[in-house]
């Protein structure tokens, strides 16, 4: 195996393809495409949730009862919340350090990032549903003028969305995350083997 | 030293190592290719930290193992790299295709390890020590020694 190897580094020590220029170019084009690469969704996801929460806030005053009120400062706490969670957990298991680190040192930091960014994931699907629960009426208080407490039947869409939401949250959601987390425990595992 | 000649003259020298370390931490030629790519690239950002204090070998296989561990969580977002001609970071087109295809075997049975026996593995077929192998991973040099032995039982079962 290690003769094989040998020989096909020898072939490769033959073959050098590449040129300054390709040199340069990979390091300058991957430079430019990082910031977007790696804040450009994260970006956009919590400026919408930044604006929204903004939105509530400065209208807070039009929400007239206690329950919308309280509706109101979940929906800001949650949307403030969210995408600060995602951008913590995203920046810490993208940011290895990768010139001080060695090999072990990486894969823990890896592997225990990916676990945290597991556990965020899911704990931000169960504040997205409350979300969901307490900004309709915030929402159309604010934009239509409508208190839907008062509304009769509004209820019943809740009562008809909850099976699903908890099929999705008891099945879908950790069917998702559950592989990516073994994996990171297995890799853990293996360090301390 | 630390100047972008130097820079271009030591990718150049080493880029075996870059090709080897793509090629085992990925499963299709696009991935391979933005692997390769990311690898010089972070090799270009730490460069001005390099101190000379080990061997530029070492501090390659570092640096291009670390970002292989971190490629593994990015998620798969193309149309960022510089083109490349698919031929150019393809290699090697040896004409001995009998030792092309024992060389994709010996690839696709590594690519089945998991990722600490990857690491390993790979230095020692470059012929590092376990001395360098324990440096560069941050794993004991007996440590090293035990999961080599591990390693070669399960590349002996898949070859078997």
């Amino acid at each position: 195996m290690k003769t094989l190897w040998g020989e096909m580094s020898a072939e490769l020590e033959k073959q050098k393809k590449l040129t300054d220029s390709l040199i340069i170019k990979m390091t300058q084009v991957n430079y430019k495409n990082k910031v977007a690469k790696i804040w450009a969704p994260e970006a956009i996801g919590s400026a919408v949730g930044f604006a929204y929460a903004g939105y509530i806030l400065i209208n807070m005053a039009a929400l007239n009862t206690w329950y919308l009120m309280f509706c109101g400062i979940v929906s800001v706490l949650i949307m403030i919340t969210m995408p600060t969670l995602s951008i913590t957990s995203i920046f810490k298991i993208r940011h290895l350090n990768i010139a001080a680190n060695n090999y072990k040192q990486s894969l823990l930091e890896y592997s225990n990032g990916k676990k945290r960014f597991v556990s965020v994931q899911k704990f931000k699907f169960y504040l997205g549903a409350i979300l969901l629960l307490v900004v309709m009426p915030v929402m159309s208080e604010l934009i239509g003028g409508k208190d839907i407490f008062k509304a009769p039947g509004v209820w019943y869409w809740y009562v008809i969305a909850f099976p699903f939401y908890y099929w999705f949250a008891k099945k879908w959601v950790p069917g998702c995350y559950n592989n990516i987390l073994a994996g990171a425990e297995n890799i853990l595992k293996e360090i301390e083997a | 030293m630390h100047s972008r000649e130097a820079f271009i003259g030591i990718i150049k020298e080493n880029e075996g190592i870059i090709y080897k370390v793509a090629r085992v931490y990925t499963n299709c030629r696009e991935d391979e290719q933005d692997l390769y790519q990311e690898v010089v690239y972070q090799l270009w950002k730490c460069f001005g930290s390099f101190r000379n204090e080990s061997k530029i070998s070492t501090w390659m296989y570092r640096i291009a193992l670390n970002t292989a561990i971190s490629f593994l969580n990015k998620e798969k977002k193309k149309g960022g790299q510089v083109p490349i001609d698919d031929d150019l970071l393809n290699k090697p087109d040896t004409p001995d295709t009998l030792m092309q295809e024992r060389s994709e075997a010996l690839f696709a049975r590594i690519k089945q390890l998991n990722e600490i026996e990857k690491g390993i593995v790979l230095l020692y077929l470059e012929g590092k020590t376990y001395d360098e192998i324990a440096t560069i991973t941050g794993f004991t040099t007996s440590n090293v020694g035990t999961r080599l032995g591990r390693i070669k039982q399960k590349l002996a079962v898949q070859i078997n």
